[in-house]
């Protein structure tokens, strides 16, 4: 088994749910494509996105 | 003689409340084309027969007392409990937030909307009642997850249909019919009873045939009136990239022609740090959505389960960086929503694929159809913004096409105004369209 199928057998079991080969290399590959996508975050300078509170229902108010 | 289902929801209403036409006799009228229609399109999988004549007896004189709609999967109802497109009983039943608004207006709650399950997905493909056809091609997929909404106003069986919004799961379907589809600002209506409570994304959603309906419908939800005003002379905002781009030429050219009709101003706009906001709304779904029950996860298509499975692995540092970027981009948008009154792009890269194949080629290359829909939609969701899709042309295959508008908070009204306004440019041309399955 990969370092990949040993990770995620290992979280599944903690969480009571098991799964088969083939739907661990459909999650593999999902997986991997939302990783890539997600660490474009790792980039962004924190300077320059300040943690702020929002307020989804309204405007953002003026800074 | 016109079918009842044939008339808009405003004619319904009217003809109600002139008495030219019983409330009883709409819902029978309704419940027979469901029969008939339905089966070949699997939008309404729940009908309420005995308990929707129960529901005449006891509806208010609101404005839409006597209209039948069908409810989505996601919220409760005081006799029946959400499953949320699953075989479980997810939220007990009750009365929920949105349910309470449109019933206090005389709505007769005629059936449950089909949908995808669990609210994972963009075809309407994978349900515990099976796929969702589109009312203009049977083996096409109808969008999600909100598809038995939109299907079942597309294919007259209703006239308006409660939906939900997550990242784009009523607008999309709109699209993919050829309907409108209103999400609301988030948060404005109680969201108790609602799957939407669960997420920091999710608005109800309205659908129907065109703005009028929908402005009925929307003004029902808020409880509040939305008086109709000109539409004209409006300013919009296009953001080309990655918006405009990389869809298919077809729905480009509708859409724009659509804008050329309306004679609006139109400018292009960029909005700050717009190319970090499908990361963070993807860091933050993957965060919201959770991990079911084994019991629940056990009842799931291999597809839902897959996502969420490799959800369940993604590091949690992405989200408070998500959080910091979402409140940015929120920022941006507002910036940009001075100098234009709503900006405007393609609801759906495409036009609904088919069921057994639901692919899309565009610009970029060959994608499975869900991750361009939700690009084209989730700017919206990760917001609070409202945002419509309304119909505006048809492919050469004969599918139709929607275009997006996204306003200001709380801009529900301009955006129907905007619709009913692209409505009189076309002289109705598409409003007016009849699918194949509604013929």
């Amino acid at each position: 088994m990969s370092n990949f199928e040993d990770w995620a057998r290992a979280t599944y079991l903690q969480a009571g749910i098991e799964v088969n080969n083939d739907e661990l290399a459909l999650v593999e590959m999902i997986y991997v494509s939302a990783l890539s996508q997600l660490e474009m975050l790792d980039r962004i300078d924190l300077e320059e996105f300040p943690a702020r509170g929002v307020d989804l229902r309204h405007a953002p108010k003026a800074t | 003689m016109t079918h009842p289902q044939d008339l808009t929801l405003r004619q319904q209403s009217e003809a109600i409340r002139r008495g030219d036409l019983s409330a009883k006799e709409l819902l029978e009228a309704t419940l027979e084309r469901l029969r008939d229609r339905d089966p070949a399109i699997n939008s309404t999988p729940v009908v309420f027969d005995e308990l929707s004549q129960v529901q005449i007896s006891q509806a208010p004189a609101g404005p839409l007392y006597g209209v039948p709609i069908t409810v989505k999967d996601m919220y409760a109802l005081p006799w029946r409990a959400a499953r949320n497109g699953t075989t479980l009983n997810l939220i007990p039943a009750g009365a929920s937030g949105p349910y309470r608004n449109l019933r206090d207006a005389g709505v007769i709650v005629v059936g449950i909307a089909n949908q995808h399950e669990l609210g994972i997905g963009s075809t309407g493909i994978y349900s515990a009642y099976g796929p969702v056809h589109n009312p203009w091609n049977p083996l096409r997929c109808a969008g999600g997850s909100s598809g038995g909404s939109a299907a079942g106003v597309a294919a007259r069986l209703v006239a308006g249909s409660l939906a939900s919004d997550s990242g784009g799961s009523t607008r999309i379907p709109a699209s993919f019919c050829g309907v409108v589809g209103l999400k609301l600002t988030y948060g404005s209506v109680p969201y108790d009873g609602y799957f939407g409570a669960a997420t920091t994304f999710s608005a109800p959603g309205l659908v129907a045939r065109d703005g009028g309906d929908a402005r009925m419908l929307t003004a029902a939800m808020l409880q509040r009136p939305l008086p109709q005003q000109s539409g004209s002379g409006l300013r919009v905002g296009l953001v080309r990239q990655p918006f405009w781009n990389d869809v298919d030429h077809e729905t480009a050219d509708a859409c724009t022609k659509a804008l050329t009709l309306a004679g609006w101003k139109v400018s292009e706009v960029k909005i700050d740090n717009l190319e970090l906001a499908g990361a963070a709304f993807l860091a933050r779904l993957i965060a919201e959505a959770g991990i079911p029950s084994p019991e629940v996860f056990a009842t799931l298509s291999e597809p839902t389960r897959a996502l969420l499975l490799a959800g369940m692995l993604a590091p949690a540092r992405f989200v408070p960086r998500a959080d910091r970027v979402r409140a940015a981009v929120r920022y941006s948008l507002a910036a940009a929503l001075e100098t234009v009154d709503f900006l405007a792009w393609p609801a759906t890269p495409s036009t609904a694929p088919t069921l057994d194949d639901p692919w899309v080629t565009l610009p970029s290359g060959r994608v499975l159809v869900d991750v361009p829909n939700v690009r084209q939609n989730s700017f919206a969701n990760l917001t609070g913004a409202p945002a419509i899709s309304i119909p505006v042309g048809l492919s050469d295959s004969q599918m139709p096409i929607g275009l997006q508008l996204l306003g200001p908070w709380g801009s529900e009204a301009r955006l129907l105004d905007a619709a009913e306004h692209i409505e009189r440019a076309s002289d109705r041309a598409f409003v007016n369209l009849v699918a194949p399955l509604a013929r």
